[in-house]
């Protein structure tokens, strides 16, 4: 018992050293961003619009959410039976189960999706058609069956063979397939030579002021699918790569914008925030496959096939409980690289316009509410964003707003920290969790 | 579990073909395929006064069903001369009995006026799978670029036109048609005759896609050493795998691509063994039969011949449409050698048979979604184009020397002879 909890407590004490290390920041920590009020930013059209255009989305978002968790409650209940369906052993029919699990939450959210479609649509922000889209999800949901196969199949072999220590080799596998994927992810994607030599001399440039070495900023042409404008950094070593969505270069940004955004990416990188994004993942995939070989043993444990509908919904759950821990960790990365692109750039003034181009052209909402915030938002809010472009332009002359004033302040607030500030933060200045994606760091949040 | 269909294939082709009729086949059927497009032509005026006949009577008109009968006797005729289905040169008015290979046609009988309204509706299912088995007569309406072109040959099935193709040198290099490309030419020619038959009003008898019940009275191929075994009366199926089926199946694809990448280097080492020793390496044989096994399983699961969802290994017995194969035997040195070459005629044919299978899946898919179930005949075609399938990799992958066989007919233990050959 008490070597039980000895192990416990190193545990913990691992993880949080780990997770503090991690969190560290090159975000003065002195930093004060002062209140910006969206009415003095933004007009009230502007506002009206992207406020009701959130909160359709938003309810869209956790209509589905809903609808995954009963589909799989359901299925947890009665999914088992399909396994008399299988002529695959165990494990195959462990898959055959997982991916009729998927399959179901695939079709109870469709009716969301293709409403959320619509309504992209109608504010112009989609180009997908319905037929497009509905056969688009359903050949997507082919690629999602080939990872969840190959994670089940990691975890059923290891469950027959480890029993009820499964989880701790699983989670190293885990994190490796997860390093693997940050790495080939940039190949995976069908992107284009940046043809601008205007962009290239900046891109350059601000490689070099960055010191990451060359980096590829590479175009993906996705304006007849969307018009939303986006970058992100992606890949690991020398898979690195700045990918900016052609919706950013159709002239509606200038030149000084678009510089932020490389900046800002180009940040990501400098900051290894892909492989700390690996590293936050490895943090929650070891108390995440203890959770689900817990939950598992109610159903004989991961090793049978019956247990799989079951880990589905937990899986599902846990990652609901995670989110807002995990927005805060993508808030704060994100904020990390807007920081860098102010310092490098020195130039708050496009950094400003820039985000305040992005509201009428994203339809986010600049300030949203304080749920929103926590669970939806994995970027800083634009006027957080906003905020500290003045905060930067207002700093004071004897730092002459030089990288060395600030590069070296490491940000130490804990994320637990930021997790509770969050409940109690106002919504003008806040800084709190959300979702990140293993592998790449987006400009906005993806929609 | 099968009712004799209306419309029946009779054979009394003896497998004997005349070299110079072979060589010109195409140019003598020059008349025929004339007189079968005018004929075609006037079918479409007749098709629709008997539709109008039947809707209003309830039962086709005698003269214009028998004229209808002829037509598709006729059409059969004549696709059976240039398939090489049958040597005769037939003759030009669709006559019954007056051709190795006929069709029995039923008289006239009542017909459900619904299923006359929506008939050429209701056909499309069969026209699509006798496309990509044998393919009828007659002309086709088209527009491209805006104008508008009239087809006068009618569009020619895969597997007809392969096993035709294939029969035209085997023909003239032996002067008879081999018994499998005659078989599976002519359970096209049956199918389609079926489809013809529903489509102009015949019968309302909707068309039969089981091999065995349409070459009923053929003699049995010899036993081949790779066989189908397993429940062919399971037909159940879930709805629900069958709706997500082409998704399910992926992470069996990558699998198999795996997998077949290491058989193909296995099959190089086997090769040289072969060649040297005269007998597979048992380890690399057992390991390409494993191969073979999941394929015909995962091939099963997607193309809908069975339901559950395949294992991973390939292990024998675990599956309802499992494989026999052979163990490591003696080969021929030669065949072994020029196995490649040798097996191109066997690939050519199952491609032909996959684009049937493909077809019979697509439908078989609607129908499962609809009953649960599969439909008898779609499956047993199902179950025939994999087992040729099945034949033919393990050919190719050195398992054994026995060629494949075409005929959708499963081989006897004792061979059945021809009557003809008997007589």
């Amino acid at each position: 018992m008490i070597r039980r909890a000895a192990l416990l407590v190193a545990a913990g004490a691992v993880w949080g050293v780990s997770g503090w290390l991690l969190w560290r920041t090159t975000v003065p920590s002195s930093l004060e961003l002062p209140h910006v009020d969206p009415h003095r930013l933004f007009t009230a059209a502007q506002l009206h619009a992207a406020s009701s255009y959130s909160t359709v989305e938003s309810l869209l978002m956790w209509g589905g959410v809903l609808a995954q968790i009963a589909a799989l409650a359901a299925y947890a209940r009665w999914g088992a039976r399909w396994a008399r369906e299988s002529a695959a052993g165990p494990v195959g029919t462990g898959m055959l189960l997982g991916m009729l699990g998927f399959a179901l939450v695939w079709a109870a959210q469709l009716p969301l999706s293709v409403v959320g479609l619509w309504w992209q649509r109608h504010h112009g922000l989609s180009r997908i058609g319905y037929v497009t889209f509905v056969f688009g999800d359903w050949f997507a949901l082919a690629g999602r069956f080939v990872f969840l196969c190959l994670a089940l199949a990691i975890v059923m072999g290891l469950a027959r063979r480890l029993r009820r220590r499964w989880w701790i080799a699983a989670a190293p596998a885990f994190v490796g397939l997860a390093l693997l994927f940050a790495f080939v992810d940039p190949y995976l994607l069908g992107t284009h030579r940046l043809a601008d030599p205007q962009l290239q001399r900046i891109a350059g440039q601000l490689e070099r002021q960055e010191g990451v070495g060359h980096v590829p900023v590479v175009v993906d042409r996705i304006h007849d699918i969307s018009s939303l404008p986006n970058a992100e950094a992606t890949g690991i070593g020398p898979s690195r790569r700045v990918v900016l969505f052609d919706t950013l270069l159709d002239g509606r940004f200038t030149t000084g914008e678009l510089k932020i955004v490389m900046a800002h990416e180009l940040g990501h990188l400098a900051r290894n925030h892909i492989w700390k994004d690996v590293g936050w993942y490895a943090l929650f995939a070891f108390p995440g496959t203890f959770l689900l070989a817990l939950v598992a043993r109610r159903r004989g444990g991961m090793g049978e096939a019956e247990a799989i509908p079951l880990a589905l919904l937990a899986l599902v759950v846990l990652q609901l409980v995670a989110l807002p821990l995990q927005n805060a960790i993508s808030r704060h990365m994100e904020a990390e690289a807007d920081w860098r692109a102010l310092v490098t750039t020195r130039d708050p003034k496009d950094a400003i316009a820039l985000f305040r181009r992005f509201v009428p052209t994203t339809l986010e909402e600049p300030s949203p509410s304080t749920w929103d915030y926590v669970m939806e938002e994995n970027h800083p809010t634009m006027a957080q964003r906003i905020a500290m472009a003045e905060a930067y332009a207002h700093a004071p002359q004897r730092a002459a707003r030089s990288s060395n004033f600030f590069s070296y302040s490491a940000h130490t607030e804990s994320a637990a920290d930021v997790v509770v500030a969050a409940c109690s933060a106002q919504t003008d200045v806040k800084l709190c969790p959300g979702s990140s994606t293993t592998g790449r760091s987006g400009w906005t949040r993806a929609k | 579990m099968h009712q004799d269909h209306p419309v029946k294939l009779v054979v009394t082709d003896d497998l004997r073909r005349t070299r110079p009729r072979v060589l010109f086949t195409l140019v003598l059927a020059i008349p025929h395929f004339v007189w079968l497009f005018l004929w075609s032509v006037l079918m479409v005026v007749v098709v629709i006064a008997n539709w109008v006949a039947t809707l209003a009577t309830g039962r086709p008109a005698a003269g214009l069903h028998r004229l209808t009968c002829a037509y598709i006797r006729y059409a059969t005729h004549v696709n059976a001369y240039v398939d090489l289905v049958a040597n005769p040169y037939p003759g030009f008015s669709g006559e019954e009995g007056a051709y190795p290979i006929d069709v029995r046609l039923p008289e006239p009988a009542p017909q459900p006026r619904g299923k006359t309204f929506f008939r050429l509706f209701l056909a499309v299912p069969a026209l699509l799978m006798a496309s990509a088995l044998g393919g009828a007569g007659g002309g086709g309406y088209t527009s491209r670029h805006g104008r508008s072109r009239f087809y006068g040959a009618g569009a020619r099935g895969a597997l007809s036109v392969t096993c035709a193709f294939l029969g035209w040198f085997a023909c003239l290099a032996q002067g008879r048609m081999p018994k499998g490309l005659r078989d599976a030419s002519a359970y096209s020619l049956g199918y389609t005759a079926q489809a013809l038959a529903y489509l102009l009003l015949v019968t309302d008898r909707y068309p039969d896609a089981d091999p065995t019940a349409m070459l009923d009275g053929v003699g049995r191929p010899p036993e081949h050493t790779v066989r189908l075994v397993g429940d062919a009366d399971d037909l159940r199926f879930s709805r629900l795998t069958v709706f997500f089926r082409l998704l399910l199946v992926v992470p069996h694809l990558i699998w198999l691509v795996l997998w077949g990448v290491a058989v193909v280097v296995a099959t190089i080492v086997n090769w040289f063994a072969t060649l040297f020793r005269g007998t597979p390496a048992r380890s690399l044989h057992a390991f390409a039969s494993r191969y073979v096994r999941y394929q015909l399983h995962v091939y099963a699961f997607l193309y809908l011949a069975a339901n559950p969802f395949p294992g991973f290994d390939g292990a024998p017995g675990g599956y309802p449409l499992d494989l026999q194969l052979p163990g490591p035997a003696r080969q021929n040195r030669w065949k072994t050698g020029f196995r490649i070459v040798l097996a191109v005629p066997a690939l050519l044919v199952n491609s032909a048979l996959s684009y049937g299978l493909w077809a019979a899946a697509f439908l078989t898919w609607f129908v499962a979604l609809a009953r649960g179930s599969a439909p008898w005949g779609l499956r047993n075609f199902s179950a025939y184009a994999l087992r040729y399938q099945a034949q033919a990799n393990a050919y190719l992958l050195l398992l054994t020397d026995a060629y494949p066989h075409a005929s959708p007919l499963e081989g006897a233990e004792s061979p059945q002879h021809e009557f003809a050959e008997a007589a």
